[in-house]
């Protein structure tokens, strides 16, 4: 419920002489109240007490770290000196020119300039380069940062932020064969670095194979017997967004196999369900994989020809 | 099935299940006393689960019929004068998915933080089966076709991660991170052999045994500067089986003989690998910023071999090495640059490459064969891919931008293989968008990429004599043949009315593929749409309902060939996956002191498997069955206030799967080992919880 605003007399002189100190070239980056005046969070928070509230209980409005806007600047630190001009002609959607993330009409790049002002390394070294920031996105379209809650960095939610513009992965998460994405055990950004990488699509990793190792490590071998696909790329044969087929398949065997294998003796087999024909061998059951079990490899160094078919 | 007789009230909080099936959990801010302070919450209750399951609790734990404890925590401390955090957070706790994490940091200078997490997988599926020794690696098949009791198949993750970092001097500041996973289990496994006396051939069921360790380190040292950013590392991974393969007593009398005896069935070797990373980004000017990454791995298996006495009666060729000797050398560069040199234009560029050099030493494991040299087939593949794009404003704040991005696949191949291949493959796509993010009302986007896939020449597939195979060189690879593909993707988002957003969104792609043989066999076409449509209502200052609904589409053609030679039957495959999916959400809160609400979703899943003959030798071609599953979940919970920092909350899931799937309804192994699956499943979940704030 926001808070009925009080501008008595003494509180506009306050705001009044922090802008003209403003004006009189107070350093840049550093906006701060006048001497003996209320600090911008007083003067924001009687209108916007929710959101002084999530900020003062955040890692932002913790004053012991000299880094937070806490200490530089408290409200203006992100949303701009022009907050207290908002405030002097009594707020309001628009009013005064203070940098609103929720405002449509501010661009992402500028909004996000914001955040990079502090949070530029690590995993967001990367950021202008990557897809997200090329399609506008910007830091606050997905993190709530006056919020105790954070919806995009708490596992059980984050699908929330991503399937809010990635509607297709919300259809597949759902799938019968997936990953425990809706239990809250795998999230997004288990796989996917959403602030950019350098690898492909941002990938917490440098490509897809070595994202799925993470979880996956038993497939990586390498093996005496190698599937080509499968040291290629796990995304030929499988969707980690959810599929219909067991395993994350995107197809069901021998349709999947015929994509890569023509006949020499069997392959080239219709499917059918028929269990009186060595062909119905191909697509009950586990398919090709009924005989083909070590479909990703086998270390198995046995000299016989069926090792090379990964039977054994 | 075989049960945990303990199940009668275990302790879980409520999260995997409940929580992850309302989304966002309660916000728990409002009510305290000192707005300016972290608060806390802890509950706990009771629920109910009213039957076995295998669909809604195969990753929650809730698959059984009973009564369930619930509990969870999330306590925050802050010293607001030396700014030290203490963070314990607790989800699911005593069941099989429940997570622990504590964190302590002095925030600015140091902190650390303790995580546990634990998963259970229930395979779907209730396995009848006579073998014994599941979970271990020996195992004992019957002789002959056996009904056997119910045993529930799973596996169980339990990781255990800890975290360090240090701001140090300056800008620097160290991480360091080691995690550990212990895999335990079995899964559905099995050997085979075809030519069986008028059956399907012979099949026996070999559950895999899972004892599993993987370890992760990493160490991180990073400058974050107002124009230089640097981060650099090490990155280690280790996997460790415990298992090394299954050895097989009893089974059919057809498994005999040094090549169908297949025993024992290797298992995944251990293997690690070890990275070093370095990247960076430098702000040139406040529009013009460089990054770049280079990094280089190795990763090894040198896991000892299956000895000659565990092979026999197989052959094992003389002087086999201990061990594989695998390595795989990996290369990574990448430099990108984005720049705005004009007010209205902005361009990005990014060049990387990727070199995965497969080191393993070639040994003949093998006598060879017709298609088969006898040596190992390392995989080395060179990837180089290029971006560069350009946008520029337009007046009323749209931009249109062009894009093009390359991507080229060099990889080594073997003398003689069974497939068809080819070494290079290069792909170019075109984009061209035109978007609006800058508006009051309506925002959105329209794009269109043409992307071709060409490449090196087939590499005929010969056989040992030098001769080109009578039955090979037909099917281009679905990721190596020439490919057109395009696609349309359209987004528009709709402020109808202060209290209504809409969202509309479509994409489209289609794929094209080129046949390499006049047969015309292989993959032939593609096809996938996605349409979406989201609305948000706020029907009052208290209630909130949303809206959505979805049709996902996906096809493929492609065309086989029976038999060797060109004389034989050619039939087409049209496979389809259809899924329609919609969900509604309401929110409210009538009263100062309750708080309701509710979501609904279903999915209507349908895949098709078209078969039809296109010519050649005469023969039945018959579609497959259809196969339509159903899902549906209502959600329901409301929350009464007893005081301002107390609340009972009441919930209620109502889940239903339903599907027809026919894959192992038919289907006997050779043991007598069944799979089955209840075809509709109901479960209705009930909860009594007390949540508690405090400071």
């Amino acid at each position: 419920m926001r808070a009925t605003p009080r501008f008595d007399l003494l509180r506009a002189l306050g705001m009044l002489g922090a802008a003209l100190l403003f004006l009189a070239g107070a350093p840049a980056a550093l906006a701060q109240p006048a001497p003996g005046k209320a600090s911008p969070e007083e003067t924001c928070k009687q209108c916007h007490v929710d959101y002084f509230s999530g900020y003062a209980r955040s890692k932002h409005g913790t004053k012991a770290d000299l880094r937070t806007p806490a200490n530089n600047g408290g409200c203006l630190a992100c949303h701009g000196d022009a907050a207290l001009e908002h405030a002097a002609k009594g707020g309001g959607r628009g009013v005064g020119g203070v940098l609103g993330f929720n405002d449509k009409k501010v661009p992402a790049q500028a909004k996000s300039e914001v955040c990079l002002s502090c949070h530029q390394g690590g995993k967001r070294i990367h950021w202008q380069m990557s897809a997200h920031a090329a399609g506008d996105v910007a830091c606050s379209t997905c993190h709530q940062v006056h919020a105790a809650h954070d919806k995009a960095r708490d596992k059980l939610t984050q699908t929330e932020v991503c399937f809010s513009c990635h509607k297709d992965k919300r259809a597949e998460s759902n799938r019968p064969s997936r990953h425990p994405i809706r239990e809250g055990k795998v999230a997004c950004s288990d796989c996917h670095n959403p602030h950019g990488g350098a690898g492909e699509k941002m990938l917490v990793r440098d490509n897809v194979n070595d994202t799925c190792y993470t979880c996956h490590m038993e497939k990586r071998g390498p093996f005496v017997r190698t599937h080509q696909p499968v040291q290629e790329n796990c995304a030929i044969c499988h969707n980690p967004h959810g599929t219909t087929t067991a395993n994350l398949l995107r197809q069901r065997a021998p349709f999947l196999c015929q994509q890569c294998h023509e006949a020499s003796s069997h392959q080239g087999n219709i499917a059918t369900l028929s269990v009186i024909s060595s062909t119905g061998a191909n697509t009950i059951a586990r398919g090709c994989l009924n005989c083909h079990t070590q479909i990703h490899g086998t270390n198995n160094p046995s000299s016989v020809g069926n090792q090379r078919t990964f039977r054994r | 099935m075989n049960r945990d007789t303990r199940h009668a009230y275990r302790f879980t909080a409520m999260a995997a299940s409940v929580l992850a099936a309302f989304g966002s959990a309660y916000a728990a801010e409002d009510e305290v006393a000192d707005p300016t302070k972290p608060s806390s919450s802890v509950h706990f209750g009771l629920g109910y689960v009213d039957s076995d399951n295998s669909r809604f609790g195969q990753y929650s734990g809730l698959n059984e019929k009973g009564g369930y404890g619930l509990l969870g925590a999330d306590v925050v401390m802050r010293d607001d004068a030396t700014g030290r955090w203490l963070r314990f957070k607790g989800r699911d706790l005593g069941l099989d998915s429940r997570e622990l994490r504590f964190d302590h940091q002095v925030q600015g200078n140091w902190g650390y933080y303790i995580d546990f997490s634990q998963m259970s997988r229930f395979e779907p599926f209730t396995v009848n089966t006579a073998v014994t020794g599941i979970g271990s690696s020996n195992i004992t098949i019957p002789t002959t076709t056996t009904a056997g009791p119910a045993t529930q198949l799973k596996t169980e993750r339990e990781r255990l991660t800890l975290g360090f970092d240090k701001k140090l001097a300056g800008n620097w500041e160290f991480k360091a991170t080691f995690r550990n996973e212990e895999k335990e289990g079995a899964r559905i496994f099995a050997r085979g052999t075809t030519g069986s006396t008028g059956g399907l051939g012979n099949f026996e069921f070999t559950p895999e045994p899972i004892d599993s360790t993987t370890r992760q380190i990493e160490t991180i040292v990073g400058f974050t500067g107002e124009r230089l950013q640097l981060s650099g590392g090490y990155y280690g991974t280790f996997y460790e089986n415990k298992h090394r393969a299954i050895f097989i007593t009893g089974g059919n009398a057809l498994f005999s003989g040094a090549n169908n005896t297949i025993n024992p069935i290797a298992l995944p070797p251990d293997n690690e690998s070890h990275q070093l990373h370095v990247s960076g980004g430098y702000s040139f000017t406040p529009t013009a910023r460089g990054t770049f990454k280079l990094a280089y791995a190795r990763a090894t298996q040198e896991d000892n071999f299956l000895t000659a006495a565990e092979l026999a009666p197989t052959a094992v060729a003389a002087g086999v090495p201990a061990h594989l000797g695998g390595r795989v050398d990996t290369t990574l560069a990448q430099m990108g640059l984005s720049a705005r040199p004009m007010p209205k234009l902005s361009v990005r560029a990014n060049l990387r490459y990727e070199d995965r050099d497969d080191k393993t030493p070639l040994f003949m494991y093998g006598a060879g064969g017709a298609t088969w040299d006898g040596n190992n087939e390392p995989r080395s593949i060179r990837t180089t891919n290029g971006k560069l794009e350009a946008s520029y404003l337009m007046p009323m704040a749209f931009r249109l931008t062009g894009g093009v991005d390359y991507e080229e696949k060099k990889r080594n191949t073997s003398p003689l293989r069974v497939v068809t291949f080819r070494e290079t493959t290069e792909e170019t796509a075109y984009r061209v968008e035109m978007r609006r993010s800058v508006a009051e009302t309506v925002t959105g986007a329209l794009a269109y990429i043409r992307s071709e896939r060409e490449g090196s020449p087939f590499i005929l597939t010969t056989v040992s004599s030098g001769a080109a195979a009578a039955s090979g060189n037909r099917v281009a690879p679905i990721h190596l043949a020439d490919r057109t593909r395009d696609q349309v993707r359209l987004t528009v988002n709709w402020q109808a009315a202060e209290q209504l957003s809409l969202q509309f969104r479509v994409d489209e792609a289609r794929d094209d593929y080129d046949q390499i043989h006049v047969l015309g066999i292989g993959p032939r076409e593609g096809r996938a749409r996605n349409v979406a449509v989201d609305a948000g209502l706020t029907l009052s200052e208290q209630w909130q309902a949303t809206a959505w609904a979805s049709r996902n589409e996906t096809e493929q053609e492609q065309w086989q060939h029976v038999g060797t030679g060109t004389a034989g039957l050619v039939w087409a495959a049209a496979l389809k996956n259809t899924g329609d999916s919609l969900g509604l959400g309401l929110r409210g809160k009538p009263f100062q002191w309750l708080e309701v609400g509710g979501d609904l979703s279903y999915s209507d899943l349908k895949d098709e498997y078209g078969q039809q003959r296109i010519g050649g030798a005469a023969g039945a071609v018959e579609p497959l069955p259809d196969i339509n599953t159903r899902l549906t979940r209502l959600q329901v919970f409301g929350k009464y206030a007893l005081r301002k920092n107390a609340e009972v909350r009441l919930d209620y899931i109502y889940d239903r799967f339903k599907t027809d799937d026919w894959t192992w309804t038919s289907f006997t192994f050779l043991d007598g080992t069944t799979l089955t699956q209840e075809p509709l499943q109901k479960v209705n979940f009930i909860g009594v919880s007390y949540y508690y704030r405090f400071q």
